[in-house]
């Protein structure tokens, strides 16, 4: 887990004596080190992308690092748009990565069902009724 | 009911707590990073002395100070309104509501944004992420690197990212657009170079760059600048290339990289594919005053100040009573001035609270003296034109107070 | 090449931004309202300076003294239980 770390630092030192968290990130088990937010404990163990973007998916991580952009949000013990790059990690803490969402109203008028049968197709894409 | 709440636990707002407190007055400091010390946690670089600055240090310094006068700072808190009421100011907060007599705004600086194609990809981020992981967090941001945009804040957190052992290609500028404009521009960003080439480990790049003041010496090194690029720290730095697309699907997985004309216009044909695993942007800085904005605060537009600054005069008094700055919401300086600027404004405080504080004014008028001498001793100055600046603000407040 | 995003959270682009600021010759409250540009779940903390550059550009206006896209309260995502007096 501490491939990404850096041990050896020729102005700042070895970092040494640090504490281990566990934190589970969509499911997985990692470890980080007490002081470290969820960002930098995830970029530890080579993770990078923390989120989709909610309408078209696709991946985001970090940009600014201190809590300006909001692109590292991710869903924390449930409460979701928690900024990873602020929030320190505690034992057992759940995280989860941001997903895609439904956007009902994005649609161009030509993509509109016209019939009800066109309706119920459209918003049951595989057999599960769609927002 | 707080004699002054502080916002931003940076060398400003630090240093404004410690005045304060040395005066007794009930002080709150907020922030809401989970650590204090603000940006100035992750800065590292050597002084033209040979002396490091070590922003961990200078922050526990600052800390210990703090500590021992009993200073209440809270971190992890973020403040998203503010309003001014009959008494003072409420600053609202995702842990209540907090009511203060007076108010320091010292919420620093944002990036600013340099868009290429390619930016939203997991791998591409801020040159101060990059800073914050690889100094505070102690984390490689990735094996191999290119840096896009050069100035005075790219060349020193490059050489950062260099000391803890990370690789990086080359730094160059963003391909042009709308956006980028003078960062995509060779001329221009050679004046910017000229101004930290002082801080180079070669002698002859200082020597060159005493020369490289006048116009049209600039002109000529734009034109014949090498293929190779210019080499500080033994990394190439690239004024007449640019980066125009990051590529990748999931991840970044390289960059398109083309040579440009000395007037920044990509020359056809010339495009590479060079094989990196994070970007860093670098445009700059420009002061965070939204929290000054909801409160009604007047501002101007100062360019060398980094955009749009609230109006304040050299004591850090805005036109509204019991709001002060300081640190670079006031512009865009080095920490040093910051930290000299908090000093100042928590002394304006204290003579704000206690009115006839024994010899307040004389140590207000040391306050101002010693801001100014600190930022003529600047080893790194953002902008040429700081002092002219200013004077814009101060003159602004003046007309404001007439009017 | 791809498309070059300007406002990350909404994800309007460049050319979204020119042609919507040069058909409407917008403010920059318009354009805003317009092609959501700065209306994502930042603020327009990362994207205001870069909307007002291509407004600039497009307008060939220098900037004012008043920030051109009103900050508004709060300037940082807030739940309604932390505004109805629940902390965090």
């Amino acid at each position: 887990m501490t491939n990404n770390r850096i041990t050896d630092h020729p102005v700042l030192g070895k970092l040494e004596n640090q504490t281990p968290v566990k934190f589970t990130f969509d499911g997985t088990t990692y470890t980080g080190f007490e002081g470290d937010t969820i960002a930098s404990a995830l970029l530890a163990n080579g993770i990078r992308q923390l989120r989709v973007h909610e309408e078209t998916g696709a991946p985001r991580a970090i940009y600014c690092n201190i809590g300006h952009c909001f692109e590292c949000r991710v869903t924390v013990d449930d409460t979701d748009g928690v900024r990873a790059c602020m929030t320190t990690i505690r034992e057992n803490m759940k995280v989860d990565s941001g997903k895609l969402q439904a956007v009902p109203f994005k649609s161009k008028p030509e993509e509109w069902p016209r019939t009800y049968a066109e309706f119920e197709k459209s918003s049951k894409k595989d057999g599960v009724p769609h927002v | 009911m707080y004699d002054v709440v502080i916002i931003g636990a940076g060398p400003a707002g630090l240093s404004a707590a410690i005045a304060c407190r040395e005066s007794n007055l009930h002080v709150l400091v907020i922030d809401e990073f989970p650590k204090p010390g603000g940006r100035l946690l992750g800065q590292l670089h050597q002084e033209p002395t040979g002396e490091w600055w070590n922003g961990i240090e200078e922050t526990k310094i600052l800390m210990d100070k703090a500590t021992t006068l009993n200073t209440e700072i809270k971190c992890g808190i973020s403040a998203h309104h503010i309003e001014k009421t009959d008494h003072g100011y409420s600053v609202h907060t995702n842990e209540g509501v907090f009511e203060s007599e007076n108010l320091l705004i010292a919420t620093g600086a944002a990036e600013t944004a340099v868009p290429i194609p390619g930016w939203t990809l997991p791998g591409v981020m801020s040159i101060g992420a990059a800073q914050v992981m690889t100094n505070v967090h102690r984390v490689r941001v990735g094996n191999k690197g290119v840096v896009v945009g050069v100035n005075v804040l790219s060349a020193a957190i490059a050489r950062e990212l260099q000391l803890a052992g990370v690789e990086l290609h080359s730094m160059a500028l963003p391909a042009s657009n709308p956006v980028t404009k003078n960062h995509a521009n060779p001329r221009k960003v050679m004046e910017g170079l000229v101004r930290i080439a002082h801080l180079a480990p070669s002698a002859f790049i200082r020597f060159g760059s005493k020369f490289a003041k006048a116009e049209w010496v600039r002109n000529i090194a734009v034109s014949f600048y090498p293929k190779g690029g210019v080499k500080m720290w033994g990394m190439p730095i690239h004024i007449r290339k640019a980066i125009v697309q990051i590529n990748g699907t999931e991840k970044v997985e390289s960059v398109t990289m083309c040579d440009i004309t000395a007037d920044g216009e990509i020359v056809k044909g010339s495009e590479k594919i060079i094989e990196v695993d994070f970007v860093c942007i670098a445009g700059g800085l420009y002061p965070l005053a939204e929290l000054a904005s909801v409160i009604g605060c007047p501002f101007q537009y100062v360019e060398e100040l980094g955009g749009h600054v609230p109006v304040h005069n050299e004591q850090m008094e805005t036109p509204l009573e019991g709001l002060f700055v300081a640190g670079n919401i006031t512009g865009i300086e080095s920490a040093k001035v910051a930290r000299a600027q908090g000093t100042l404004a928590g002394l304006s405080i204290v003579k704000q609270k206690l009115r006839d504080h024994k010899d307040i004014n004389a140590k207000i008028q040391q306050a101002v003296a010693n801001v100014q001498a600190v930022r003529d001793a600047a080893s790194i100055q953002f902008h040429p034109g700081i002092d002219e600046g200013r004077k814009k603000i101060e003159s602004a407040f003046e007309e404001y107070k007439i009017s | 090449m791809d498309k070059l995003i300007i406002c990350r959270c909404e994800e309007v682009s460049l050319e979204d931004i020119e042609n919507t600021a040069n058909k409407y010759s917008c403010s920059a409250r318009e354009l805003k309202l317009r092609t959501r540009a700065g209306m994502g779940y930042c603020g327009g903390r990362t994207c205001r300076p870069a909307v007002d550059a291509v407004l600039e550009e497009v307008t060939g206006e220098k900037p004012g003294n008043d920030i051109p896209l009103k900050v508004q309260p709060p300037v940082r995502p807030v739940s309604l239980s932390v505004l109805g007096g629940k902390k965090r």
